[in-house]
């Protein structure tokens, strides 16, 4: 009877439209194509069309590099803000501030700001890297190879303040006697903060290495303001994709097989984190 | 009893009576695409409209651009909900619009509706190509637009320049004014992040439009495979623009306000933006076509749509208040604000218009070019050949492919997005 509330919500806001979603991504359903507007039956069709089409390998790609490109150094930087940011400072609310304000700032304001701070010629970004030698392509919206790499920075300056909250809420609830024990038994830096602190705050680091790339794939406006998904693709990430196929080419069968796959790859990455950091619990 | 059964007929009248009394709503979705106040005025027509007709109750929804205004027409569509009753959408997306049965037809209403057939005779020809399909009308221009060369007009005459006439011309213009490598300043920045657009004057300049019909594609003809070569050209062989796929929409206003670049190709929607801001005598012009002495430019903007499901009643009180939007004073008044291009021939007549052409000289300029533009991309299925041709068209930029592999692979990959439609 308790849980009878979030049991009704459950069905009727996630497991009613995932039931709709897979009807759906069996049959080729297009609005904008006559012979398609009626669902016609297609068996997994949907699903081997995708495969087959070099602009989903191409997205999948793309997801790839974005992820491996975002999460780990979202994971680091993070870490590291909240040990520098735990300790007694000068101006530790100021800093804090600081490194949390993207969190506030909505993801299309990010990416307008970062919009002009990756400008060609005059924009921050470039004149930053270029105290550096940087003498590389400028236009990162622009470029093939470094599209992705742009959309990253825009969600890696957004996403680092607010996880950093996670990781710094674990190292104050740390228990201090056993940081203290580890020091007195010669324990110190690098060494205590693996073999100590990182065990003692893994719930915290699995919470944060979900929501981390949950988000990666959630997020989808700076995309949108950022590069449309090209040049010629190479930053078109999932959500995009499934806005460009559901609305913009109104293909609501392969929109649905999309969606069905998105929510496999996020369940399949949620269930095997859970229980590798539950079998390190036992 | 008697009285319990009295006051429910007196409840139940005055019901009927409130509901027949009620004022009759129409909504427009309305997308605010450019750096114009466009929203006041919506706002203080839409007082004026329900000042005049006490029936009628107008609700005007903002949306951040075309897409998000067909998103959210699709979605209530959909969803089962009522969209709203009027949308600006993109002129070009009628095809997709129709076949997916989200907006109505006009015609029963332009029949019915006192000076219909002559209001809609009114508009100009040029912006009528995309109102009709499968023989009925669909939509009426709402703001238009052109694409336009941008230059600055100072720096010509500083440099003892004329305005170039041809593709030749217009290199060495950008090389002359590019300036230390285009670290101080380009000759010519061509926004291309979503490029079919501003690239299609280019094509129509060496002779051919990207397209001939909704289903009959023209991008690996030789015209077309000429302007991307031109394209890479203008930063290859001159050395006047950033090499590849170049800066957003929006930055390159900013750039050429700020003096950046000595020229732009873009939108008339524009014009009263980069006026405000430019420090500079700003000159338009139709982009000059490969042979000397032509020019070329495209229409583009977005239609005024009825969406499905409506009460007759809405129907026609929107049409209503279409008409009024689109009354010649007020679209003369609209061009002013934003640059648009005046869409019907009663509106150019106007007094406020013709003032507005000697005080602004680049509003004639603008709308001289559209004597030489020709149709927007629009085909069945248009945003997937849509991203075919932008994909194809940047690799090329890019010169990740030649400009001809490109466009055979652009030509070969979007018949096949249309096959369903032959």
């Amino acid at each position: 009877m308790l849980v009878a509330p979030t049991l009704v919500f459950v069905c009727l806001f996630t497991l009613f439209p995932l039931g709709e979603v897979l009807v759906g991504s069996l049959f080729k359903h297009k609005l904008n194509i006559p012979k398609y507007q009626v669902p016609v039956f297609a068996g997994f069709g949907n699903f081997t069309d995708l495969f087959k089409d070099p602009e989903f390998l191409q997205v999948v790609t793309n997801t790839g590099i974005y992820l491996l490109a975002l999460i780990p150094l979202l994971l680091i930087a993070a870490l590291i803000l909240a040990f520098l940011l735990e300790g007694k400072m000068k101006g530790l609310a100021f800093f804090r501030l600081a490194a949390f304000h993207p969190t506030v700032l909505p993801l299309v304001s990010a990416a307008t700001i970062w919009l002009f701070f990756l400008t060609p010629g005059y924009g921050l970004w470039n004149q930053f890297l270029r105290l550096f030698g940087y003498a590389g392509p400028e236009n990162w919206a622009g470029n093939p190879s470094l599209a992705i790499f742009a959309l990253a920075l825009v969600a890696f300056w957004k996403n680092v303040g607010f996880l950093m909250l996670f990781f710094l809420t674990g190292l104050q609830n740390l228990d201090r006697s056993l940081v203290e024990a580890a020091r007195m038994d010669g324990s110190g830096g690098l060494r205590l903060v693996t073999r100590i602190i990182l065990p003692l705050i893994r719930r915290q680091t699995l919470f944060v290495t979900t929501i981390a790339f949950i988000g990666a794939f959630q997020t989808v406006d700076h995309v949108f303001v950022l590069t449309q998904g090209g040049p010629s693709g190479t930053s078109t990430l999932p959500l995009y994709y499934l806005w460009q196929l559901r609305f913009d080419r109104m293909d609501i069968g392969r929109g649905d097989a999309v969606t069905l796959m998105l929510v496999i790859a996020l369940l399949a990455f949620t269930v095997t984190n859970t229980l590798i950091s539950e079998r390190h619990e036992k | 009893m008697k009285r319990h059964a009295l006051l429910c007929a007196i409840l139940m009248v005055c019901l009927g009576w409130a509901v027949a009394a009620a004022p009759v709503e129409v909504s427009l979705a309305y997308p605010v695409a450019v750096d114009a106040p466009i929203t006041a005025m919506l706002k203080g027509w839409a007082q004026d409209y329900m000042a005049k007709n006490l029936d009628v109750k107008v609700n005007l929804i903002f949306s951040g651009g075309y897409p998000d205004v067909k998103t959210a027409i699709q979605t209530a569509i959909q969803g089962g909900a009522t969209p709203p009753t009027l949308a600006v959408m993109l002129a070009t997306d009628v095809y997709d619009l129709v076949n997916a049965k989200y907006v109505d037809s006009l015609d029963d209403l332009v029949a019915a509706a006192p000076g219909g057939a002559a209001f809609i005779k009114d508009f100009l020809p040029a912006y009528m190509g995309n109102s009709h399909y499968k023989g009925k009308l669909w939509s009426v221009p709402f703001q238009r637009s052109a694409v336009v060369l941008y230059y600055n007009a100072d720096l010509f005459a500083a440099s003892k320049l004329a305005p170039p006439k041809s593709w030749d011309e217009l290199g060495k213009d950008a090389q002359a004014l590019t300036v230390d490598g285009g670290k101080t300043r380009w000759g010519i920045e061509i926004p291309t992040e979503n490029p079919y657009w501003t690239f299609q004057p280019l094509a129509i300049g060496a002779g051919k439009n990207v397209f001939t019909d909704d289903v009959t594609l023209n991008f690996n003809a030789p015209e077309v495979i000429d302007a991307v070569q031109f394209y890479l050209d203008l930063s290859q062989k001159y050395k006047a623009t950033p090499p590849g796929v170049q800066v957003a929409w929006g930055s390159s206003t900013q750039n050429f306000a700020a003096g950046k670049t000595a020229m732009i190709i873009h939108t008339t929607g524009s014009l009263a933006g980069i006026l405000k801001t430019a420090k500079f005598k700003v000159g338009v012009m139709a982009v000059p076509g490969k042979v000397a002495g032509t020019l070329a430019s495209v229409t583009g903007g977005g239609n005024l749509y009825l969406t499905a499901g409506h009460t007759p009643a809405e129907r026609k009180a929107a049409f209503a208040f279409a008409q009024y939007l689109l009354d010649p004073s007020r679209v003369a008044t609209f061009s002013q604000a934003t640059g648009y291009i005046p869409h019907r021939t009663s509106a150019t007549a106007t007094p406020e218009f013709k003032a507005w052409l000697v005080q602004v000289p680049q509003a004639a300029d603008a709308f001289a070019a559209l004597s030489s533009a020709q149709p927007e991309l629009a085909t069945q299925n248009l945003n997937a050949v849509k991203t075919i041709f932008n994909k194809y068209l940047q690799n090329a930029f890019n010169g990740t492919q030649t400009p001809k592999d490109a466009m055979n692979a652009a030509q070969s990959e979007s018949d096949k997005a249309l096959a369903d439609y032959r």
